[in-house]
């Protein structure tokens, strides 16, 4: 159906997407909106917290990191914490350069796991490398329906794993059950089993996902000044 | 395509500041026309010259942040730089049209810091902390 078939028949209903496409996109028209509510723009904001800023020099980060202990660990208090900040950040950057995880594919989310490493996503070229054993492992991809059976084999490798090392929850099976929640024989999450620093949602979550759980994992790498706590203290 | 000659062009075509900030952020030595800047302050690249860039890597933004990530580009500006619309949003007279009124300001992803999502729970506490009730003792 070409436009000027929808624009001649003026009884058939289009919707109103539709109608703002073939609308002339001058005069009044090309100002006009398609609802009718008034934009949220134009609402009378009614807390005095921001929620977001547009302000390239103070961004949302920096609001968001107020006030809390991260922001106090980055903001160094003397010569010598300067120098275990930048000492922690050559730290965080050559762990984030090099995450090998520990592949624990349980379930289907392991073929999406799978496909982070071929070519179309290319886990390598963010320097993530599966390997086989745990004791060359630094993340443990948690990716799958944990049973109850397989509870103690996974504590198990996450106990072989040396320091520091980061568990990722892949899936809603593994996050709390998910579809299994209710089953007598699936445990309601693998964080009953072992900490958890990033959780991918979805069922299964794409390779996409997965991979951005991947990056949220550097970010957190990158916020840890270890040794800035360890002077403090 | 990739090669030598080209990275030494670029670098003469966008200065030697430009290309320093490219290398520290992109890894690359990137030429092409500014296409628009969003209100966060990111720039965003074009250059359709096959010469130049491979197809598919004809599209790039400049964060402004130095903590950059993905989620600090607005929707809008994502549909340009995935190709999900052909005109950038300051030319795209149909998504300004159809933006609707009710859309809320575009927040990144704060996980890791105070304004991070936190999810609420209606159930009752099962673990509830010890608040010790003593009977007063009597006097005699």
């Amino acid at each position: 159906m070409s436009a000027s078939v929808l624009k001649s028949a003026g009884a058939v209903r289009v919707n109103a997407s539709r109608r703002a496409i073939l609308r002339p996109q001058i005069g009044v028209n090309a100002v006009r909106p398609i609802h009718s509510s008034i934009p949220k723009s134009a609402q009378v904001p009614d807390n005095e917290v921001p929620s977001s800023t547009t302000s390239a020099s103070v961004p949302i980060t920096t609001l968001a990191k107020q006030g809390s202990n991260q922001m106090s660990l980055e903001t160094p208090r003397n010569g010598m914490e300067y120098v275990l900040s930048t000492v922690d950040k050559v730290v965080n950057w050559a762990r984030q350069g090099s995450m090998w995880p520990m592949t624990f594919g349980l379930a289907c989310c392991a073929v999406e796991m799978m496909h982070m490493a071929t070519s179309r996503y290319d886990q390598d070229r963010i320097g993530v490398v599966f390997r086989a054993s745990p004791r060359q492992a630094d993340i443990m991809i948690v990716a799958g329906t944990l049973t109850n059976k397989m509870a103690p084999a996974l504590r198990k490798v996450y106990d072989q794993m040396p320091e520091p090392r980061w568990v990722i929850s892949m899936g809603s099976c593994a996050n709390g059950g998910g579809y299994y929640h209710y089953s007598y024989s699936v445990v309601r999450g693998c964080d009953r089993i072992v900490p958890v620093d990033i959780y991918v949602p979805g069922c299964p979550p794409t390779s996409e996902a997965l991979l951005y759980g991947m990056l949220q994992l550097q970010r957190k790498m990158r916020r840890s000044r270890n040794s800035v706590l360890w002077y403090r203290k | 395509m990739v090669s030598i000659g080209r990275y030494i062009r670029n670098i003469q075509r966008s200065g030697v500041k430009k290309w320093i900030r490219d290398m520290w952020y992109i890894g690359d030595a990137k030429y092409g026309k500014c296409v628009g800047q969003d209100q966060f302050g990111n720039k965003y690249y074009e250059n359709l010259n096959p010469e130049d860039e491979l197809p598919g890597r004809h599209r790039w933004v400049d964060y402004s942040q130095h903590n950059y990530h993905a989620s600090q580009v607005p929707p809008e500006w994502h549909s340009w730089l995935h190709h999900i619309r052909n005109k950038p949003p300051p030319e795209d007279t149909v998504m300004q049209n159809l933006s609707p009124p009710w859309k809320g300001a575009w927040v990144e992803n704060l996980t890791g810091t105070r304004g991070a999502y936190k999810s609420y729970n209606t159930a009752a506490a099962k673990i509830n902390p010890w608040e010790p009730k003593a009977a007063p003792r009597n006097s005699a």
